[in-house]
């Protein structure tokens, strides 16, 4: 096989730098822990409103921190909003977000953030970030799930950690 | 010239990929319209989501099956220089994909297919629009056939010499379809057929996915080896010059097969039914398959400058002035190639695992692949069409001043119509909306972006319209001409003999086979091992 | 020891015990399939009595072709508690029935043809096919279909039913008097409309045909 002197040297060249990419990306994954989401636990969609987890009173932002001292924030998106359709986090800390549809495919993005996740049914979707600035947010359904799928959306309101309080108890809605 | 029974095959192909190509380019400017809310009797969810499904699904399945099926029987019989094997069969498959095309179109048009061309379980949609689907794949099964038979008998008649370039790539396009069909067929058959008939109750969702994922991206690598092809064998002798390499080329070919088909999940980062660690190892993939492409680039730019030079081009970028830039397809490629130098940038951002969370499924992912296929694949289909049209219909092109026109607007369209797209991708807006109705702040910084799109869309719809106002011209009032025999371009230094490796598909195979089963093995068998809860059907 | 597990499982199984659920219906495919099973000439027998209240009094719905997974699911409600009558009139008859019956009454019923409106209806509140992203209120049409036809699972057919009853069952959603939908997505809607808004959209599907 002839391979001219140029076309080895630009062989290289692109190696090198799907290299330097892989390099990049398997530094922040494995070193930094910076992961898309996935961790394939299975849940029934049809009695979501019956399980442990998402039992209407145990949705949003949890009383108890997790150990590590992370929020926790418990939503269920089905058509057509998250429930609760309102949560208030603090910012600057880990926030863990536990999604199940109760319904369709849906999609869950905070825009100009990474705290995105598809969430299929049957599966429960964890999505762990933190939200340096204070603020509100939508939090906007990005996958079709129906007709209404324009009018999915929820707020977020992120808060500096000193004005910041547990709520007492899960599930209320505004 | 080739024979009559394959101008024929080509020239049925084609009318009916650039028909579906005009068709679905008038649903693409009703979606801008719809979609900006700039006019409120537009505002329709129920016809946006049909326009949307219908657009997708006659862009990136009708469209490009058709194409390559006409362009496939045109590569190997003038580059083989043999009649299509057994026309019977052609014809056949021509029949069944129509007729699945025909049965899908029904549902779509009337609203009981809105689930766009990705399918979407647990919405479910007309029985029918699965079947429809099925036929079009199944249909094109025959072509693969064909070609892998030609491929194969001219091997025979022909022992120890190379396989002519555009006809090996065309066999590398019908064996990587044949791989990358069968995971959205599995879907089809063992899911969402039996669930669409009532045979079955429930479907596994995430296995769904997981399938289609299979397919979902290499699909697109069966839309872009054409596209290769006429990088390779046309457009290195339209712009006067020779092919820099062609054992490069054939290489470059092999590695996207290889490469291409294990690394679905790159659409599934997102998902939560797989765990990370197979997506890194997709991901690592996905980055492999960009080689090929790189490549491609070099070879193809190697080969310009060539030409460029021949033609008395001076200094280090004296040569692009010196390229025939009033030749369709030496213009198309050279537009192809800047849209993908943009779109791959785009590309690389999806691709990266965890980044990819910032613009999933936003207004980014559209922009992206809007410049990939419309951009670089679909303007050398275009191309091509300018080209073989005269050699298909003995007739002249119409005007070639049109179709210069023509291809600057498809570019200049693209442009306008993909920025924005990017931008609001970063700006957080979701694809996949028929209107915005989020009361947020960040929302309002949305509208001027939405105005430059239907610029975009207005120019595109109006390009699409001249192609094919220019083809049904040349072929009804175009004058007589003897049509020319396609001479594909020759390399600077003609394969004479190659190691067996580099000319047949035997070991690769092979290969490919045992990466699938590391890729997709546990990945699939996962969901029957797992307590999965099937979800029910459900409408839009 | 025994008596620190005893202990701890009865601290476990308080910590489990939640509040009320809306609903303890789950459409799993069993379930679906069960109420699809169901049989139309026994639940005509059985209709026997409904007619009286539902024919005649404008706050009482019509049955006729509603969907079936609806109206099974209300009728076990009533059973269990999950939803009330304020006369306490269906609680009472749905405590003396089976979910067999539920599923033969859902039958008969949703293979009945649906009442249809006089016609005419129009919207001047624009929430029917729009809904208002500024209160965050999807478009009705969205879930109960561009008919108001209903939708799966067991979104209710709305076009041509009572529209004294549809104003009722909206105000009451909207009071919380009514909290039989799940994650209460009907109570989050009916509460940020007016009243005005609820007797409107109530009148569009009283005429929807």
């Amino acid at each position: 096989m002839h391979i001219d002197l140029l076309e080895k040297r630009w062989l290289y060249v692109a190696l090198g730098m799907i290299l330097l990419f892989l390099g990049a990306i398997f530094y922040t994954a494995w070193v930094h822990n910076v992961h898309p989401p996935g961790h394939a636990e299975t849940i029934d969609s049809a009695s979501l409103h019956l399980s442990e987890e998402f039992a209407e009173d145990k949705l949003g932002v949890q009383a108890e921190p997790l150990a590590n001292g992370s929020v926790q924030v418990r939503l269920v998106a089905g058509r057509y909003g998250f429930y609760p359709r309102e949560i208030e986090i603090p910012a600057g800390r880990t926030i863990v977000f536990r999604l199940a549809s109760m319904d369709v495919l849906h999609g869950a993005h905070i825009p100009m953030t990474n705290m995105g996740t598809m969430i299929v049914p049957g599966f429960v979707s964890e999505v762990t970030t933190v939200f340096p600035k204070p603020g509100e947010y939508p939090l906007l359904c990005n996958e079709y799930c129906g007709f209404g799928h324009d009018h999915m959306w929820s707020k977020v309101t992120v808060i500096a950690p000193e004005n910041w309080h547990a709520p007492t108890k899960g599930g209320q809605q505004p | 010239m080739i024979d009559a029974t394959s101008r024929k095959l080509t020239l049925f192909n084609f009318w009916v990929a650039f028909g579906a190509f005009g068709l679905a380019s008038v649903f693409g400017l009703y979606q801008v319209l719809e979609r900006s809310g700039f006019i409120p009797a537009l505002q329709s969810p129920a016809v946006y989501f049909a326009s949307v499904s219908t657009h997708g699904v006659l862009m990136a399945f009708v469209l490009t099956t058709f194409f390559i099926m006409g362009f496939g029987y045109y590569t190997l019989a003038s580059s083989l220089k043999v009649p299509i094997w057994n026309p019977l069969l052609a014809w056949a498959g021509y029949g069944v994909c129509l007729g699945g095309t025909v049965l899908a179109a029904i549902p779509l048009l009337l609203g009981k297919a809105s689930v766009l061309y990705t399918f979407y379980p647990p919405i479910q949609a007309s029985a029918l629009f699965y079947i429809g689907a099925t036929l079009l794949v199944v249909g094109s099964w025959f072509w693969a056939a064909i070609v892998i038979v030609m491929y194969v008998e001219w091997k025979k008649a022909h022992p120890g010499e190379p396989v002519p370039l555009p006809a090996f790539a065309t066999a590398a396009n019908a064996f990587l379809w044949l791989w990358t069909s069968a995971g959205v067929a599995l879907e089809a058959v063992f899911q969402l057929l039996p669930w669409s008939l009532g045979l079955v109750d429930t479907i596994d969702v995430g296995l769904a996915r997981t399938l289609f994922s299979w397919t979902l991206h290499p699909i697109v690598y069966f839309w872009l080896i054409p596209a290769y092809i006429v990088l390779y064998g046309f457009v290195p002798q339209a712009a006067g010059g020779k092919l820099f390499s062609d054992e490069l080329a054939r290489l470059a070919f092999l590695l996207i097969l290889l490469f291409g088909l294990p690394i679905g999940f790159h659409h599934l980062y997102m998902d939560p039914e797989q765990a990370h660690g197979w997506k890194f190892i997709h991901m690592v993939g996905t980055f492999a398959v960009a080689i090929p492409t790189l490549l491609t680039g070099f070879t193809v730019i190697a080969s310009l400058e060539g030409a460029g030079r021949k033609r008395g081009g001076q200094g280090l970028f004296g040569w692009i002035g010196a390229l025939p830039w009033k030749d369709p397809t030496v213009l198309a490629a050279i537009l192809s190639l800047l849209m993908l130098v943009l779109g791959g940038f785009g590309g690389l951002v999806n691709a990266s695992y965890a980044m990819n969370a910032m613009i999933h499924n936003t207004a980014w992912v559209p922009g992206h692949f809007h410049l990939i296929f419309a951009g670089t694949v679909v303007i050398l289909y275009l191309a091509v069409a300018y080209r073989l049209w005269p050699r298909l219909v003995g007739k002249a092109l119409v005007s070639k001043e049109l179709a210069l026109v023509q291809l600057w607007s498809w570019f200049i369209g693209l442009g306008i119509l993909t920025t924005p797209w990017h931008v609001l991708g970063l700006l957080g807006q979701p694809r996949r909306i028929s209107s915005v109705n989020y009361n947020s702040v960040l929302t309002l910084a949305w509208d001027p972006y939405e105005l430059a799109m239907i610029l975009g869309g207005l120019v595109l719809t109006a390009s699409a319209g001249l192609f094919v106002y220019i083809l049904y011209k040349t072929q009804t009032a175009g004058e007589a001409e003897q049509p020319v025999e396609e001479n594909w371009a020759v390399a600077i230094r003609p394969a004479t003999a190659l190691p067996e490796w580099l000319n047949s598909f035997g070991v690769w195979n092979k290969v490919i086979a045992g990466l699938m089963a590391l890729s997709y093995g546990y990945p699939i068998i996962q969901f029957f091992v797992l307590k999965t809860y099937d979800p029910t059907a459900w409408g839009y | 020891m025994r008596r620190f597990i005893l202990f701890f499982t009865a601290w476990a199984l308080a910590g489990t015990v939640g509040a009320e659920p809306s609903t303890r219906v789950a459409w799993t495919p069993d379930l679906l399939r069960f109420v699809k099973a169901g049989d139309p000439a026994k639940g005509k027998e059985l209709a026997g009595v409904c007619g009286g209240c539902h024919n005649d009094v404008s706050t009482n719905p019509n049955l006729e072709g509603q969907l079936p997974t609806y109206l099974y699911r209300q009728l076990l409600d009533y059973k269990q508690g999950s939803r009330k009558d304020p006369s306490t009139a269906m609680n009472g008859v749905a405590g003396t029935l089976s979910e067999k019956d539920f599923a033969d009454l859902a039958a008969y019923y949703s293979q009945l043809e649906p009442v249809r409106g006089i016609g005419g209806a129009d919207d001047p509140t624009d929430i029917v096919a729009r809904g208002d992203g500024r209160r965050m209120e999807p478009p009705c049409s969205s879930c109960h279909g561009a008919g108001g036809q209903g939708e799966a699972v067991d979104t209710p057919r709305l076009a041509g039913q009572k529209t004294a009853y549809l104003e009722q069952v909206l105000l009451a959603y909207k009071s919380g008097e009514r909290h039989n939908d799940v994650y209460g997505r009907m109570r989050l809607i009916a509460g940020k409309l007016s009243d005005r808004e609820i007797k409107q959209l109530a009148e569009y599907y009283g005429k929807l045909k």
